[in-house]
């Protein structure tokens, strides 16, 4: 199993101003498996999401991602899982705009240790697998949507994760470069056999690219467990 | 991650904000400039006072003279104090009482440069050489021309003195029976021409100590002329015209019975007269010349400066001590070489203890030090001051820093960095700025170390006709090192905060914010 969450819960906020965010998520995916989750602002997905991508801790609940249990893990290993067996797209793109497109898809394979002349052939590779070869020293502010979106996409997938996380990365894109991205993802997903946790709105697009669609409401999932 | 990534990635940033780390930077430089200069006068005066003390041998110089020794036993409860009054007062008169009579009471002893103390200080160890200083007055005769003269002990402590014969030659040995002369002297007494001074070698003066060395007395008076506005020429002439009246009456316009008189007034004034103590006769060997400006102008001048006569030391010292009044009172000083400058102290002390006084460059350098030692310590001050105002100038530039780079910290966290990672960047970030600041600063103060030393040089040259030798900034490796420490640490430290709250960046907000 790629992803096994049990009563997952996640409160904000202080004692008698708290926010539950998700209120007992129980999902699981298999490896290979296209999931997308779909639901209005503000029910869940995104923090389900961010915990799936060890950037945050459930308040409650188990969750486990790429055989790892997450609440097992310390903060180092917790960020050497975020550099090796996830790789996450954000729909605004969440490029470092001081830096060129190849040093921002360096940056995984940075902290995962990598040599320097290794993590720029890689970086290099990827970064002409989605397009962009003619683009390399270029940052963010100089590309268009598109094109930063691809840096972005380069950069999640360029350690070759097991499970890939995409929070809405064609929200801020037309619709004609969100199916070139889209296709992107798609490709390496297929060709890695990796597990694609897709969060949208977009009922259309959750049914062309994943296998499954679950539905959250106010921090529950209603369909598709 | 890779050692050279947790350097490359803070160069980056830095790199980014160029104004903003130039002028971060420019206030560790200022620190560190003030520290740099700071430590390197501290020591560079140091290193100048023992370079110009060690000249001829001046550091490692005792000069011992005779103390008197007070009555130490007597303490103030022995003194009684007569009289109604409070008891406070009667303290107060008793403990004044008390010291006067320590110091100048029956009870004082002398304690004497003679022949047995000289061999216990020649003993002491750590002395090297010991030379003992005989001077004074005494009559000289060459020829039948008798003179007042000083004589000085000598001149084989001080190898430069060679290059002062101007006729013969100096001393062979301490204990020759030789003497010299000095050019003025022989000027003085009618040695006027070159070949004088040639022809005055190998003949014998005689030397006489006498108790007062006055000479036969006239009451010589020059019509309108006080005694004492004539000055030190016209009382020389007065004087040698005393010394010669007995041997050229013949030669005056006088009767025979004019003459008898006289000879018969100088009988009684010869009887009166103090006679020589001791009279010996040395060779003349030589003839030196007075010290030249240049020479004088060396900070620490040898001996003998001014004197007329000069004997070989040992010579010298027998020829006083042959006088019982000196046998008893002693020689007027000695001078111990210590081996090494850093023994000096302690032969300081034995010598004290003796109940002899001791005089040495050592306790000028002594005192000295608190001198710099002030100046040292408020410039230590200042650097200190421009180090905390740099740092806390750097804590609030890289708080800043963490705040406007909180999305790039966000997305460095979610690719992968650890809390480590951050607090690394940041405080690289610091210590790199301190590095380079501490390194420019020393730069800077090496750079103006030039004009700064050819100033002072030069001032002190004004003021104190004093040729320094060497330069009074000094760049030794330990002060590299402390700059740089100080520098590199005060920036670490200013840096741990902001460094602290990076990595306390929460990813999923800092990624949130747009």
């Amino acid at each position: 199993m790629a992803i096994r969450a049990v009563e997952v819960r996640k409160v904000y906020g202080a004692k008698g101003a708290q926010v539950e965010a998700l209120r007992g998520i129980s999902i699981e995916v298999a490896e290979g498996e296209r999931v997308a989750l779909l639901g209005k602002s503000g029910s869940g997905k995104s923090t389900l999401l961010n915990l799936l991508g060890g950037l945050d801790r459930p308040s409650s609940g188990q969750l486990s991602v790429g055989g790892r249990d997450l609440d097992q893990l310390s903060m180092r290993e917790m960020a050497r899982f975020r550099s090796t067996t996830v790789g996450m797209i954000f729909q605004s793109f969440n490029l470092i705009a001081s830096r060129t497109a190849v040093e921002n898809v360096e940056l995984p394979m940075v902290f995962a240790g990598r040599s320097r002349r290794d993590r720029l052939a890689a970086a290099r590779q990827a970064l002409e697998a989605v397009g962009l070869g003619a683009r390399l020293n270029h940052r963010s502010h100089e590309m268009s949507g598109g094109e930063s979106q691809r840096v972005a996409v380069a950069r999640a997938l360029v350690n070759r994760p097991r499970v890939v996380l995409a929070d809405e990365p064609t929200g801020n894109l037309d619709s004609h470069t969100a199916r070139h991205v889209m296709d992107l993802i798609l490709d390496h997903v297929r060709e890695h056999a990796a597990t694609l946790v897709l969060v949208t709105h977009d009922e259309e697009l959750a049914a062309t690219c994943t296998d499954r669609v679950v539905r959250l409401v106010d921090g529950q999932i209603i369909d598709g467990v | 991650m890779q050692w050279i990534d947790l350097l490359r990635l803070p160069l980056a940033a830095l790199a980014q904000q160029k104004m903003r780390t130039c002028l971060t930077t420019l206030g560790v430089v200022f620190g560190a400039f003030v520290l740099a200069a700071s430590l390197s006068i501290n020591e560079g005066v140091q290193q100048t006072i023992e370079r110009e003390s060690s000249k001829g041998n001046i550091a490692r110089k005792v000069t011992v003279s005779p103390r008197w020794r007070g009555n130490d036993n007597k303490t103030k409860d022995d003194v009684k104090v007569a009289g109604r009054m409070s008891p406070d007062r009667r303290e107060r008169i008793r403990k004044i009482l008390a010291e006067r009579s320590r110091q100048g009471g029956s009870g004082q002893e002398h304690i004497a440069l003679t022949r047995d103390r000289l061999d216990t200080l020649s003993r002491i160890p750590h002395v090297a050489q010991m030379v003992p200083i005989v001077g004074g007055a005494v009559v000289a005769t060459l020829g039948n021309r008798p003179e007042e003269a000083s004589v000085s002990s000598g001149a084989g402590e001080d190898p430069g003195f060679c290059k002062r014969i101007v006729a013969g030659r100096a001393f062979d040995s301490e204990d020759e029976r030789s003497i010299l002369l000095s050019e003025m002297f022989a000027h003085r007494i009618g040695l006027v021409d070159d070949v004088d001074l040639d022809q005055v070698i190998g003949k014998p003066l005689r030397v006489e100590i006498r108790r007062q060395v006055n000479g036969p007395s006239f009451n010589v008076s020059l019509v309108d002329r006080a005694k004492a506005g004539g000055g030190k020429d016209e009382d020389s002439a007065l004087r040698q015209l005393a010394w010669q009246i007995p041997g050229a009456l013949d030669r005056l316009s006088l009767t025979d019975e004019e003459i008898a008189a006289l000879r018969k007034a100088i009988r009684q004034e010869s009887t009166q007269s103090d006679p020589a103590l001791v009279v010996d006769d040395f060779r003349v060997i030589g003839v030196f010349r007075e010290l030249t400006d240049d020479e004088k102008k060396e900070a620490w001048s040898q001996f003998p400066a001014h004197t007329d006569l000069v004997l070989p030391r040992q010579t010298a010292v027998d020829l006083a001590l042959r006088d019982p009044v000196w046998r008893e009172d002693g020689i007027v000083q000695t001078v111990l070489f210590v081996d090494d400058m850093r023994n000096v102290k302690e032969v300081v002390d034995k010598v004290e203890a003796l109940g002899l006084g001791t005089r040495s460059i050592v306790e000028m350098i002594e005192r000295e030090r608190l001198t710099y030692l002030l100046i040292f310590g408020g410039m230590t001050c200042v650097a200190g001051i421009a180090l905390l105002v740099s740092a806390l100038g750097i804590a609030n530039t890289m708080l800043m820093s963490v705040l406007e780079r909180r999305r790039e910290i966000g997305i460095m966290k979610a690719v992968g960095a650890t809390n480590w990672h951050l607090q690394a960047f940041f405080v690289i970030e610091g210590a790199l700025i301190g590095l380079t600041g501490g390194s420019l600063g020393l730069l800077l103060a090496w750079s103006v170390s030039f004009p700064g030393d050819a100033w002072v040089h030069s001032m002190v040259h004004k003021d104190m006709k004093i040729y320094l030798s060497g330069s009074i900034f000094a760049f030794p490796n330990w002060i590299a090192a402390t700059v740089l420490l100080f520098t590199v640490g005060a920036t670490i430290l200013a840096a741990l905060y902001p460094a602290r709250r990076a990595a306390m960046v929460d990813p999923v907000s800092a990624l949130r914010h747009d």
